[in-house]
């Protein structure tokens, strides 16, 4: 009887320890599709916001289009689906998607009609890249997991998490 | 006399029971290496011999079919496409590249593929390279004026045993029309080794039904984007179309990866199961004769033998078993991939690398060892606790 304090303590500790892990998991910030399309400017240019979060980590939301190999080592990470030719509106281009590099061994079962969860590095920016061309915004080093009940934010909703959140 | 002699003249002592142990551990051994084997390399063929180019534009149906067809060359082509189709996106500022390919007949069953030059092309963004081992590409002729020029795959090559200069055809209808070989490609280790390549100019002619169409027809059309941005407005446009399709090659790979992946979890189970049978053969094949040499390993001991060393040697059979049996069962599981590899290979696009040696081989014969010596924990501790006066009294 005298173990129970001691083995509640513990309890306690790991559960502090364990709500500690989840605020630091939520501290990357997220960037939606809403602030990507607001922070474009005139000859391609990005707002300074936006080029803020530049080489930090960031989560995007979004769906996948597997434009690249089918590895999945570059993908397309759109506000809009690549599937439902009656739903959806058509995808407007550089400013709705991101290019995304993933790091080796994406382990995802891939549904064009999912929500996936990106994060990894962001750039911002007009870039060339040799195999996939200019692209305006970027992740590399991704990691995708499905985002289960996701919404993805269109330009002019209010309801967009603020940056840095 | 080493711990290890002794084992091996136990074994060769039983030298049946030890065999069929050894051989049914082999066969385990070489189903997981097989299943784990061709569930990889058929996910590694298909990501490796698809295209380069994004997306695929076909007649409307299924989006599965125009890829297996016009990538992999397997099931049969779609429905036509109007040549019309091929200039609207050759003129379509997004396109940086279209490519036009027709798809029909085939010559002691590799395929016939009329496209123009640009397939060959080479691009930054291009990982497969085409470069001819012997004479050249074919003319890309204008409409009308065919010269039925062809261009074989490495493996059309070998296996037709066609040269350059060789003009061959296939059928009644075909022999107004032979084709002449003037190259053959290198190996891409792609579905393109079994095709045979010529002019759309050629296929037109070859057939009748586009001999008589003022509008060419087409089977698909390989498009890359200028930018990949603009890929998904462009997928869009062709699929909101009442006539074409327009298909992302790695999203129908990748469902089809989605089906092998239940498919490979089925396998687990099954795999599993019978690696804890054949683990159990070898438990009870150690397990009897054990029990049936108490009196020796009492003799042993009565020799001055330690426990340890008798624990040692029935350890050491166990290991040896299964060593063996992983060793020839992994030579085994490539031997069975081998077949299964040449068997997709001739009757699909679909390359396989099956000599490959990854960390899977050493990583499943330690597994097999410990999975072993586990199994033969049991006899083992048996073996050492055998009582020396009770199994040295007279047997009567």
């Amino acid at each position: 009887m005298q173990r129970l304090p001691a083995a509640l303590t513990a309890c306690l500790w790991l559960a502090c320890l364990n709500l500690g892990g989840s605020a630091h998991g939520e501290e990357v910030p997220r960037l939606t599709f809403a602030q990507l399309v607001d922070s474009l400017r005139a000859n391609f240019d990005v707002t300074q916001t936006i080029k803020s979060y530049s080489g930090r980590e960031v989560e995007i939301q979004g769906f996948i289009i597997p434009a690249g190999p089918p590895d999945l080592s570059f993908f397309l990470l759109s506000r809009v689906s690549a599937m439902g030719n009656y739903c959806c509106e058509v995808p407007v281009g550089q400013d709705e998607t991101v290019y995304v590099y993933a790091t080796k061994g994406v382990k995802i079962l891939y549904d064009p009609l999912r929500i996936y969860r990106v994060r990894g590095a962001f750039e911002a920016g007009p870039h060339t890249d040799r195999t996939y061309g200019v692209s305006l915004f970027r992740v590399r080093n991704a990691r995708v997991e499905e985002a289960v009940g996701a919404k993805i934010f269109k330009v002019g909703e209010t309801t967009a998490p603020a940056p840095n959140k | 006399m080493t711990i290890l002699t002794v084992a091996l003249k136990y074994l060769r002592g039983r030298f049946v029971a030890s065999a069929l142990t050894a051989v049914s551990l082999t066969l385990g051994v070489s189903l997981v290496m097989a299943s784990v084997l061709l569930a990889r390399g058929i996910k590694e063929g298909f990501t490796e011999g698809t295209t380069d180019y994004s997306l695929v534009v076909g007649a409307k149906g299924s989006p599965t079919q125009l890829v297996l067809n016009v990538v992999f060359r397997m099931d049969v082509p779609t429905p036509n496409i109007l040549y019309g189709t091929y200039r609207q996106l050759r003129d379509d500022p997004r396109v940086e590249v279209a490519v036009p390919v027709a798809l029909g007949d085939a010559y002691q069953g590799f395929r016939f593929v009329a496209t123009t030059g640009a397939y060959f092309a080479g691009f930054p963004w291009r990982r497969k390279v085409f470069e001819v081992s012997g004479g050249r590409l074919f003319r890309d002729d204008v409409p009308g004026q065919p010269t039925y020029e062809a261009v074989l795959g490495a493996e059309a090559a070998r296996r037709t045993g066609l040269r350059i200069g060789d003009r061959f055809y296939e059928g009644e209808e075909l022999a107004e029309y032979p084709l002449t070989v003037v190259g053959i490609l290198r190996s891409t280790v792609s579905a393109d080794d079994r095709a045979i390549f010529f002019s759309l100019a050629s296929f037109w002619e070859m057939n009748e039904v586009s001999r008589k169409m003022k509008i060419k027809p087409l089977t698909a059309i390989l498009v890359r984007a200028k930018r990949m941005s603009d890929l998904p407005s462009l997928h869009r446009g062709f699929n909101i179309s009442t006539e074409t399709q327009a298909v992302f090659p790695s999203a129908v790979l990748l469902g089809i990866f989605n089906l092998l992946s239940l498919a490979e979890e089925v396998l687990t189970v099954i795999v599993a199961a019978v690696a804890i049978v054949v683990l159990l053969y070898l438990f009870v094949s150690l397990y009897s004769a054990t029990l049936e040499r108490k009196r020796e390993i009492a003799t042993m001991r009565a020799l001055g033998a330690s426990r340890a060393t008798i624990l040692g040697i029935v350890l050491l059979e166990s290991c040896v078993l299964a060593s063996v049996g992983g060793a020839v069962g992994i030579l085994g599981g490539h031997g069975v991939v081998y077949l299964g590899a040449s068997l997709l290979a001739a009757r699909s696009g679909l390359v396989m690398n099956v000599f490959r040696i990854s960390a899977l081989e050493p990583v499943v014969f330690g597994g097999v060892i410990l999975l072993g010596a586990l199994a033969g924990l049991l006899p083992a501790v048996l073996a050492y606790r055998t009582d020396v006066t009770e199994n040295l009294a007279p047997l009567s």
